[in-house]
């Protein structure tokens, strides 16, 4: 463990070359060692850029002409004085900014002490905390705008909500054991089961809009996969955009997983082509064929590829059968040539969804294909305007929350107690108090005492 | 006096009775000082033991041997179970006392421990020596055994409202540990010379009227249970006739008389510093902080059989005694009623529970127990059941044995210790069901299942209760079996097992007893007996849940900090987590948790510190 109360100094943008890089530098000497790396002025003036250069502790030799802008406490990112220094994005110069930095009296940061030193002194909350880390290392801007919603809160602030009125349900509850001749009415069994349903809408809506958000902060991996020779290295290629796969007329030239990493809208996409799948006696394309069911196996979603000139057979059968119930998009392929089977009607109804056909000749394919995968990754419906949660464990949270309020929602309908449905709803409630933050063990009474006029 | 006593009580209310006859029973010799015998085992506020959570407590004390439970049921003169239409967790008895007879009935009961010596005196301070007490000082002239020296190896002290007390009557203020009893001065000064941490608290009482001048029948009905739950597991059946209580509403004119006499209410221009509870608001506060109220409800309970003071619950106030008399003769019926004596709020000082283990002994004096409202609480039966515990910890002190020690997930007592040592006392510390975060478990009916077994290791159940309980125990078990093996038929026609038909809702044990299931109950514990059982199949799922957490809880408790631990500069931790944690010094990392403020990221940080010593 580290001390909380020296001056810190990181490289405050991601690692890797870009326009500009920040060099932050945090704590109670934050001021005193920015003006001894810079070349002026002698003082910063809070919040206002200045203009100057990041001098060479030895040499004093201009190392970047750089901005330094000065955040004072408490109201800075950490808490604490905070001076940052923007210069250009090159590692080796951010680098030597941060040596002459440490020379000066600071101490390299660990990875994420900012966060905590922010979290510590109470300037974010937990989920926000965790959101500035996904916006560090987010790769494409819609990551980053996702990342950046939590940040300003707006996913604590739907959790939050519904904590809230999860909150206020159980006081009454609980106000109904603990004062019962009060001659208060707080709440009968019937509004306590209909507040209860409500709120398993509203954590499912919150739950479905997360699918997006996950995608968008994880990326996802998608299989393409088919019988040896059908195209599939095509489809990989017009897809990236470039020839990543080597394509040939033989059958099984692909016999390890090429991957490609691509962005659809904003989402980071894997790109998997895999081996033709097909039983084989060849020790070198069935291990291929073993690493193509691998990746079969964790992809999010899949792309089947089918040759439209040829009849299907067991083994694209077999391929279908193995991918249905998940998410995919069936390609029939080689539109071209002469079709040997119908993609349209009874085949669609048989696959249970939309068949694409295509020609993978030229990348004209490339903007419809890219435009069904997308749908196929999203799931059905529009893109939602509720925050998106993107952080698997809050996901999980969310689920135990979901689960609960089901159960909860069951005792309910089957006339249990008030006693039981607290218990389910204490159960939520130590789910969402896990993002939201916990409340005092004597929040219950004091949202009572608040509320009603207890007591003889 | 000879050589002094294994343990000294200080103080013969709720608490000091519990504690003196727990150590007298467990082979103690114990003296018992008290100002006066007229006032054992008092109940100065309202004339009732049990409600919701202090019931369980009132039951919990029982089945470790305690006192409250039995003396209420021989001296209750009206029993209502609340919650009955609720969940077996929340059900809870309460019962009017006869105050006089209840005061009487103890005093006997304590008469008959050879172990206690009666000290009649007050006690003007501690002798420490070397960080441990060894007796107390009786003031001079204070009763009949003034001005020496007593040695004690434990010494409880109960003092309730008595340290600095100071009664408010309107303007009029007078220093008192109740209206008309003188206040413990020298000895608040003594405990704060040893460093204890103290604060300030109010509470109030309402005025009493004269029975005689008051035409009940203008008045609604409360009565009580037709068949009473008791609260002692010795008790039985209670088939005295009961007295009818009854209820009265505020009006508009009340509230305008309070209004326009708010300025004179010293709870309202500075008078009074003291924090008062919020769920026993005086009549200024329910008038001042809901003026949207259009009505409050008030009862008028008789303080006893045959005595004519009647309490007007719910009508506590600290008015001018001219205010307080309009104030009555505003209410509907009570017009012509004579006010034998005003309300009054008083404000005493209290040792802040953080300076305590949870045994109740003072962290920092060793021997010295603290029990009851001194120690921030309110009511009679929170007083009694940290009485009991001090008591027991006295006596094993005083013969070097281990502390007794209740987790939150075995009793109500043990959760009343927890919050009260690890959080302290903001305002008057009441229980309520909703402190114990494992409620289905912790139940009235099973209060003997939980405890007695306890009770009876460290020597507190005697032959009679023990017997009496294995007898239940056994009752218990054997019909676990019968219903776990019998099939029944449901009202619908089909046939299932017991076990299974109970974990509908709609399903009653005693609905299928009916129908074939054969029981094995005893004729004065019916209603408990099938409690038990039926809440065992019923909420199975949800009491596997709850030990669930409960395991995975332990594991926390398990954690032992070592009390020499220091949080001072451990880095990481914020000055303010150090100091709290230096204050409350948790035992366990489970503890730590629960203080306010103390983050899971702090107590992992000093998990780490812990394990790395």
């Amino acid at each position: 463990m580290f001390a909380t109360d020296d001056t810190i100094v990181a490289i405050a943008t991601p690692p890797g070359p870009g326009g500009i890089g920040v060099v932050r530098v945090s704590g109670a000497a934050a001021v005193g060692i920015a003006t001894a790396i810079l070349s002026g002025p002698s003082s910063l003036e809070p919040r206002r850029a200045t203009l100057t250069d990041a001098l060479d502790p030895i040499d004093r030799r201009p190392i970047d002409r750089v901005l330094a802008t000065y955040f004072p406490r408490p109201r800075s990112y950490t808490g604490e004085d905070i001076v940052e220094i923007s210069g250009h994005g090159s590692p080796v110069i951010l680098r030597r900014i941060v040596e002459a930095a440490t020379a000066a009296g600071a101490r390299l940061a660990q990875p994420g002490e900012f966060t905590l030193r922010a979290f510590l002194r109470g300037r974010i909350d937990l989920v926000q905390a965790e959101a500035i880390h996904d916006l560090v290392t987010s790769v494409t801007p819609l990551q980053a705008r996702v990342a950046f919603d939590q940040l300003e809160g707006t996913a604590t602030a739907a959790i939050g909500a519904i904590e809230d009125v999860l909150f206020d349900l159980v006081a009454r509850l609980e106000a109904s054991l603990d004062f019962p001749e009060e001659g208060y009415h707080f709440i009968d069994a019937e509004a306590a089961g209909l507040e209860v349903a409500n709120l398993v809408d509203r954590v499912q809506s919150l739950i479905a809009s997360s699918r997006q958000g996950r995608l968008i902060r994880e990326g996802c991996q998608v299989a393409v996969v088919g019988k040896p020779n059908v195209g599939k290295s095509s489809l990989f290629n017009v897809l990236c955009g470039v020839q990543r796969a080597i394509v040939a007329d033989a059958s099984g030239t692909t016999r390890d997983l090429v991957t490609e990493t691509i962005h659809l809208e904003g989402i980071p996409v894997t790109l998997v082509d895999t081996a033709g799948i097909r039983a084989t006696s060849d020790a070198v394309e069935a291990e291929g064929v073993r690493r193509a069911r691998g990746a079969l196996v964790v992809a999010s979603a899949v792309l089947v590829v089918l040759d439209r000139s040829r009849p299907l057979d067991e083994d694209d059968w077999d391929l279908l059968r193995e991918t249905a119930g998940r998410p995919r998009l069936v390609i029939a392929n080689k539109q071209d040539l002469r079709a040997a089977w119908s993609a349209a009607g009874q085949f669609e109804a048989g696959v249970g969804g939309a068949v694409i056909e295509t020609c993978l000749i030229d990348g004209s394919a490339a903007k419809p294909l890219r435009g069904a995968l997308l749908r196929v990754l999203e799931g059905d419906g529009p893109r939602r305007e509720a925050p998106a949660i993107s952080n698997v464990r809050h996901i999980g949270l969310l689920c135990s929350a979901e689960a609960a309020l089901r159960q909860a929602s069951r005792t309910a309908a089957a006339g249990g107690v008030e006693e039981l449905l607290l218990a389910d709803l204490e159960e939520a409630r130590r789910a969402l108090e896990e993002i939201t933050g916990k409340r005092a063990p004597d929040a219950v009474l004091e949202r009572i005492f608040e509320r009603f006029c207890i007591g003889k | 006096m000879g050589d002094g006593f294994d343990v000294i009580v200080v103080g013969a209310g709720h608490a000091g009775v519990e504690a003196a006859r727990a150590a007298a029973r467990m082979g103690c010799s114990v003296g018992l000082c008290t100002l006066s015998e007229a006032t054992v085992a008092h109940m100065p506020c309202n004339p009732a033991i049990g409600g919701t959570a202090k019931g369980h407590l009132v039951r919990e004390i029982d089945a470790l041997g305690g006192l409250m439970g039995e003396a209420i049921d021989a001296t209750g003169i009206q029993f209502k179970l609340l919650n009955r239409s609720r969940g077996p967790a929340v059900r809870s008895p309460r019962a009017q006392a006869d105050k006089a007879r209840y005061r009487a009935w103890v005093t006997d009961a304590l008469r008959r421990e050879e172990r206690i010596a009666w000290i009649l005196g007050r006690v003007g301070g501690l002798t420490v020596v070397g960080g441990a007490v060894t007796g107390v000082e009786l003031e001079a002239g204070s009763g009949a055994a003034g001005g020496e020296r007593v040695r004690a190896r434990a010494v409880v002290v109960t003092t309730g409202t008595f340290l600095n007390g100071l009664v408010h009557v309107g303007e009029r203020r007078t220093p008192a540990g109740r209206a008309g009893e003188p206040p413990s001065r020298d000895l608040a000064e003594s405990l704060k010379g040893l460093g204890l941490p103290w604060g300030r608290l109010k509470t109030g009482t309402p005025p009493r009227l004269d029975r005689r001048s008051i035409d009940f029948s203008r008045f609604e009905e409360a009565p009580g249970d037709e068949a009473p739950v008791a609260f002692s597991f010795m008790t039985g059946g209670i088939d005295r006739p009961q007295i009818v209580c009854h209820q009265v509403h505020t009006t508009n004119r009340v509230h305008d008389i309070v209004r326009a006499n708010i300025d004179r209410s010293p709870l309202y221009n500075g008078q009074i510093e003291g924090i008062g509870p919020r769920y026993c608001p005086s009549l200024e506060d329910k008038v001042m902080r809901f003026p949207h109220h259009e009505r409050h409800h008030i009862f008028l309970e008789p303080e006893g059989l045959d005595v004519n003071e009647i309490y007007v619950n719910g009508y506590s106030m600290s008015l001018p005694a001219d205010v307080q008399e309009t104030l009555v003769h505003a209410l509907p019926g009570l017009e012509r009623a004579v006010m034998m004596r005003p309300g009054y709020a008083v404000e005493y000082d209290f040792v802040q529970p953080t300076a305590l283990s949870r045994t109740y002994e003072a962290r920092e004096v060793e021997g010295l127990f603290l029990a009851g409202q001194v120690n921030g609480t309110s009511g009679y039966e929170e007083a009694a059941g940290q009485g009991l515990i001090a008591g027991i910890n006295a006596a094993r002190t005083s013969t070097g044995e281990e502390p007794f020690v209740l987790g939150r997930d075995e009793a109500y007592l043990g959760v009343l210790a927890d919050d009260l040592t690890t959080r302290g006392c903001l305002e008057p510390y009441r229980m309520f069901t909703s402190r114990a975060e494992y409620r289905l478990l912790l139940r009235i009916d099973n209060a003997d299942l939980r405890l007695t077994e306890r009770g009876r290791q460290v020597g507190l159940v005697d032959d009679r209760r023990w017997e009496r309980f294995r007898q239940r125990r056994s009752r218990f078990e054997r019909n676990l079996e019968r219903v776990a093996a019998t099939t029944v038929t449901l009202p619908d026609g089909a046939r299932a097992r017991a076990a299974q038909a109970l974990r509908r809702q709609d399903t009653a044990l005693d609905e299928l007893a009916r129908s074939g299931l054969r029981l094995d109950v005893a004729p004065d514990e019916e209603q408990v007996d099938i409690w038990s059982v039926e809440t065992h199949f019923k909420y199975a799922g949800y009491l596997e849940r709850q030990k669930a957490t409960i395991e995975r809880a332990r594991r926390m408790e398990g954690r032992r900090i070592p009390p020499e631990f220091s949080y001072e500069g451990l880095p990481g931790l914020s000055l303010e987590m150090a100091e709290r944690l230096g204050e409350v010094r948790p035992e366990t990392l489970g503890q730590a948790l629960r203080i306010p403020g103390v983050t899971p990221a702090a107590v992992a940080l000093i998990g780490a510190r812990v394990s790395a010593r």
